[in-house]
């Protein structure tokens, strides 16, 4: 109990704290306070999942291994970007302080209890995020309008689709819906809002232009760390709401093969570094959500994993990018040569790269590996197949950025890279290989998070 | 002990290297590294091992090696040849810039291929089999300032991935139908359900990509653009070999599924497509790089019918003569500074490299008693009961004889300037010694062929016996003429010159197949793109209905308006169309 209590303070604290702060301080006091602050509160939800997480429910908030699970993402995942953002940020002051905003609200939907957790957090995460992305880059205003009114639709349809929950259950807390025509069409109302959040097709479409609209930090933001929100709410609604209507998931699994298509084949054609992680992002998404759609432990345990993989695999690649981008490198002959520039970060950016594609010993593979797994455990060996010819045609345009990495060039020139960025690259390096090469505790965290999910959903 | 020791002397090679800054030590590490795991390879015992990497809802994820005879075989063949291979590299790779990266880059490569063949489950072995892949990709492409090596390590790896994830795809439906990934209780179990069908079919088709066999054979000509040492390796004992080895393993399985014809007619077919391959290409390392391709068919159609030792013993001859001609390959590419074969000469400038190279082409024809003549006598006395299949088996090894001996005469013209003599002299020993060591070897190896059969527990095939004896006669005959009538083709100067002439103008019905081959991969990458451009034209509509819907915005603010309208009302518009078919598809389901 002590340790809830101390967590929700140090988030108050990174709240108020970083808001303060920007008033008054220098952008290295403002650094070094977010960094502190949220390496505590990482350091507080390893504690919690250390103790058990032993599902303390506090009113609308409730402490469990799910819920752990992904606070432990968010934290980490904004503990990278706000390193990143130090370095690459315009306005650095207000992105710290929009940050703790935004984190406060995906503590939220991962630590809710009830859909008005989720609503509240989304919002709250949604905001600052638009405003995020319009500081981070000169040309951003139309990024950001996009982003702002595709979140409003989505808040909208999600209201909507609490508005027939309530009216068929008579509570907005986390509980199994009956079937039922107006359930029916909640379900299709929650996916289509979470889907959004989560860059699910044909809810996404304007994602790859709001990436590539935004300054690449921001990007690694939105992709890395946003979409993962989306996630957590979608796993929330989809397991505890819905598991009863074992039909639904086909939607879900039709969704899942449209977005990995959408994503990998329009990522075929691409010429900028930042789209194409955009599309392959959104390709990534559909093999997380083929992950749900098998709609058991094995495969929601496989998803997390997968989360957990590509938020890092995320944030990493496009670190590099930012750094290639701010010496006017943003496409992809911008990396023609990466191996004579700058052999870490060729080395560190092709390891991302096959991990997306699922290269053994790295996070990517485990995923991966679980989902189709899982899929094939569960007699939907087509979803497996599917996705196995998905990541054929991704090894195209992943192999079109990994040659032109080691093509080599006339001229060239170390360049050096900051201490940020090599951070922040570092982390992500270590912790896909680590968890790769051993990925037992990853596995057995996402085991358990799914495995509470599924028994809160019974 | 669990033979994933026989990893550690190369991985601390592998450190040494990278740590060695300017990289002028960095070739001794690597040997040393080699030698120290063919030195420790009898430490690494038969038997089984597991060890858990992972455990997931209770299903135990294990890394299973197995030594049995045929992974021993293997082992001893990635260390002995591997450590030529690196001493070859001396001389070879002879820039000083290039020794980090090449050095380490070739130690992965034996380490992925050692993996692979102590690996006895599915885990291991595709962990091996993608690193295999990453590994060659990376040598084939270690030139990265030739266009040439970078677009064929590019085809190399985009072809070889899908192999990786076709064997993915199989591993995964192995362990659900088996719950186990280990060889040993997934043959004891056999197959019985339309799942495991096509898990083996996607197994067929990893195998074929990865041992470049019928239609997934041009990525391993292309890569010859890679260093020299690279195509003996990859040619001789690792990479390619890899493929027909997990046939080798699990060849009940393969029959079980009822795969045999299949394989035979991939491996007729390949065969076919090689020695035309082989007849035609004047590049000096393309002709014995198909004639790779050749060989494995062969290996593939033995173990089709079932003649499992003449498929081994195949496997385990070739090794040695097809690195020593790479090595042969090699050397007249440095000495002389060309590749093509029709103005290579002067190899008998020196008698060390001539006769070496000679002991290989003999070897590699079939001449008695050379390993290679075993290793054909045994895929003819295979098919001996068949005079159908016998004569195009004699047909194929009159053509190898021939098109290997052109390979040779054609180098083995007289000088055309004393500085290809002189290069041909100044070559540096350890680049001929190994040379040495691998034609005695292509002598030794045979009796391998009567010593094989005892410790594979196998059937072995009598010379003794009268069919044997005609078979073998009848080899060597055909060999003989292959031999002497590509001398006599290929020693006089005009000849030579009106071939080259020929060659290159008229391609056969055969060589079109590999020309259509390449056609198909490009048609396959055309109808790709094709459908992605569907997908690409649907995103551009979104913003080019910007005109259409851009009136009708929701906001007010002029500025707003101005951005905001156009795209993002229709990607409102495509999420409402998404939300209704969403709805539609709730209520049909």
């Amino acid at each position: 109990m002590l340790l809830d209590y101390a967590f929700m303070a140090s988030v108050a604290a990174l709240v108020f704290g970083s808001v303060t702060l920007r008033l008054a301080s220098s952008k290295r006091a403002m650094f070094w306070f977010s960094s502190v602050v949220l390496a505590v509160i990482l350091a507080l939800t390893l504690l919690l999942q250390y103790t058990g997480g032993s599902a303390t429910s506090m009113g609308i908030l409730s402490f469990n291994p799910f819920s752990l699970f992904f606070a432990m993402l968010f934290t980490a995942g904004v503990l990278l970007v706000n390193t990143l953002a130090y370095a690459r940020a315009r306005d650095y002051g207000n992105f710290a302080a929009l940050a703790a905003l935004a984190l406060s609200g995906m503590y939220l939907v991962a630590f809710a209890n009830s859909l008005v957790s989720v609503f509240i957090g989304l919002e709250l995460m949604s905001l600052p995020s638009v405003f995020m992305v319009l500081l981070s880059k000169r040309d951003s205003m139309e990024a950001a309008t996009k982003l702002f009114i595709m979140a409003a639709l989505s808040i909208a349809t999600l209201s909507m689709a609490m508005v027939l929950i309530y009216g068929a259950s008579g509570t907005l807390s986390f509980q199994q819906a009956n079937e039922g025509a107006l359930v029916g069409f909640a379900f299709v109302l929650f996916v289509a809002a979470l889907g959004f959040e989560a860059s699910v097709f044909p809810f996404n479409v304007l994602l790859p232009d709001v990436y590539q609209g935004s300054g690449a930090y921001m990007t690694a933001m939105l992709g890395g760390v946003n979409k993962k929100v989306g996630f957590a709410a979608l796993l929330q609604v989809l397991i505890l709401l819905f598991i009863t209507l074992k039909a639904d998931f086909a939607v879900v699994a039709i969704l899942a093969v449209a977005t990995m298509f959408y994503g990998n084949l329009v990522a075929l054609l691409q010429t900028d570094l930042k789209r194409l992680l955009a599309y392959s992002s959104i390709s990534q998404a559909g093999y997380i959500l083929l992950g749900i759609a098998v709609a058991n432990q094995a495969g929601v345990s496989g998803s997390l994993v997968q989360i957990f993989a590509h938020m890092f695999l995320f944030v990493g690649a496009m670190s590099i990018v930012a750094w290639l981008e701010s010496k006017g490198r943003s496409d992809i002959d911008g990396t023609l040569g990466l191996y004579k520039d700058n052999r870490l970060m060729a080395i560190a950016l092709s390891i991302f790269l096959l991990s997306m594609v699922g290269l053994p010993f790295t996070t990517g593979f485990v995923g991966k590996f679980l989902i189709f797994l899982s899929a094939v455990n569960s007699g939907l060996a087509i979803l497996a197949i599917l996705g196995i010819i998905n990541s054929v045609i991704s090894i195209f345009y992943y192999a079109k950025v990994l040659t032109s990495m080691y093509t080599a060039k006339v001229g060239g020139y170390r360049i050096r890279v900051d201490a940020q960025t090599l951070a922040v690259v570092g982390v992500c390096l270590a912790l896909t290989v680590l968890f790769g090469v051993y990925p037992q505790p990853l596995v057995h965290l996402a085991g358990s998070a799914s495995s509470y999910l599924f028994a809160a959903g019974a | 002990m669990d033979p994933l020791f026989l990893l550690l002397p190369l991985l601390a090679a592998m450190a040494a290297v990278a740590a060695d800054r300017n990289g002028a030590r960095a070739r001794y590490y690597a040997l040393i590294g080699s030698a120290l795991g063919l030195a420790m390879l009898p430490l690494a015992g038969f038997g089984t091992h597991s060890l858990t990497w992972f455990s997931v809802g209770g299903t135990a994820i294990q890394i299973t090696t197995s030594i049995t005879p045929l992974s021993f075989m293997l082992l001893f063949l990635v260390l002995a040849i591997g450590s030529l291979v690196l001493a070859y590299s001396f001389g070879f790779m002879d820039l000083p810039s290039e020794q980090r990266r090449f050095y380490t880059e070739m130690l992965a490569f034996e380490a992925a291929m050692l993996a692979f063949a102590m690996s006895g489950g599915f885990i291991l072995l595709f962990i091996a089999w993608e690193f295999l892949s990453l590994s060659s990709y990376l040598l084939i492409g270690f030139w990265h300032g030739r266009e040439k090596a970078v677009a064929a390590a590019r085809k190399a790896i985009t072809i070889v991935l899908i192999s990786d994830i076709a064997l993915l795809a199989a591993v995964v439906m192995f362990l659900n139908v088996y719950g186990t990934l280990s060889f040993s209780s997934i043959l004891a179990a056999g197959i019985s359900s339309n799942l495991q069908l096509a898990a083996m079919a996607l197994l067929l088709i990893a195998v074929i990509t990865k041992s470049a066999q019928f239609p997934m054979q041009e990525w391993l000509t292309d890569a010859m653009a890679g260093p020299t040492p690279v195509s003996a390796y990859l040619h001789s004992t690792t990479m390619v070999k890899a493929g027909v080895f997990v046939v080798l393993v699990l060849l009940p399985l393969f029959s079980a599924a009822g795969m045999m014809p299949a394989l035979l007619a991939i491996a007729a077919v390949t065969i076919a497509v090689a020695i035309a391959g082989t007849l035609r290409e004047h590049q000096i390392k393309r002709v014995i790089a198909y004639s790779t391709v050749e060989e494995l068919g062969l290996i593939l159609l033995a173990a089709s019918v079932g003649a499992v030792f003449a498929a081994i013993y195949f496997f385990f001859a070739q090794s040695f003569y097809k690195s020593l001609l790479f090595f042969g390959a090699g050397n007249s590419m440095k000495a002389t500074g060309s590749e093509d074969l029709y103005t290579i000469t002067g190899l008998g400038s020196s008698r060390l490299v001539k006769y070496t190279v000679l002991f290989g082409a003999l070897s590699l024809a079939g001449f008695i008693p050379f390993d290679g003549f075993f290793a054909n006598f045994g895929i003819a006395s295979a098919f001996a009961a068949n005079l159908a299949a016998y004569a195009l088996i004699s047909a194929a090894s009159l053509a190898t004889s021939f098109y290997i001996f052109r390979w040779f005469m054609l180098q083995d013209r007289k000088p055309a300037s004393a500085a290809v003599a002189t290069g041909f002299l100044g070559l540096p020993r350890s680049m001929t010694y190994p040379m040495a060591v691998l034609a005695a070897a292509t002598i030794a190896a045979s009796g391998a062929f009567f010593v094989f059969p005892n410790v594979f527990g196998l059937q072995g095939i009598s010379l003794q016996s009268y069919a044997g004896a005609i078979a073998a006669v009848v080899e060597t005959a055909v060999v003989a003429v292959g031999a002497v009538a590509a001398v006599l083709f290929y020693t006089r100067k005009a000849r030579v010159n009106k071939t080259a002439a020929v060659a290159s103008a008229a391609p056969t019905r055969i060589t079109i197949v590999a020309e259509a081959t390449n056609a198909i991969y490009a048609h396959l990458a055309a109808f790709v793109e094709a459908v992605a451009r569907g997908f690409a034209f649907f995103d551009d509509w979104l913003i080019s209905a910007y005109d259409v819907a851009g009136h009708v915005s929701v906001l007010t603010g002029s500025r707003l308006r101005r951005i905001a309208s156009g795209s993002v009302n229709t990607y409102v518009l495509v999420f409402a169309i998404g939300l209704a078919l969403l709805a539609i598809a709730v209520v049909v389901v």
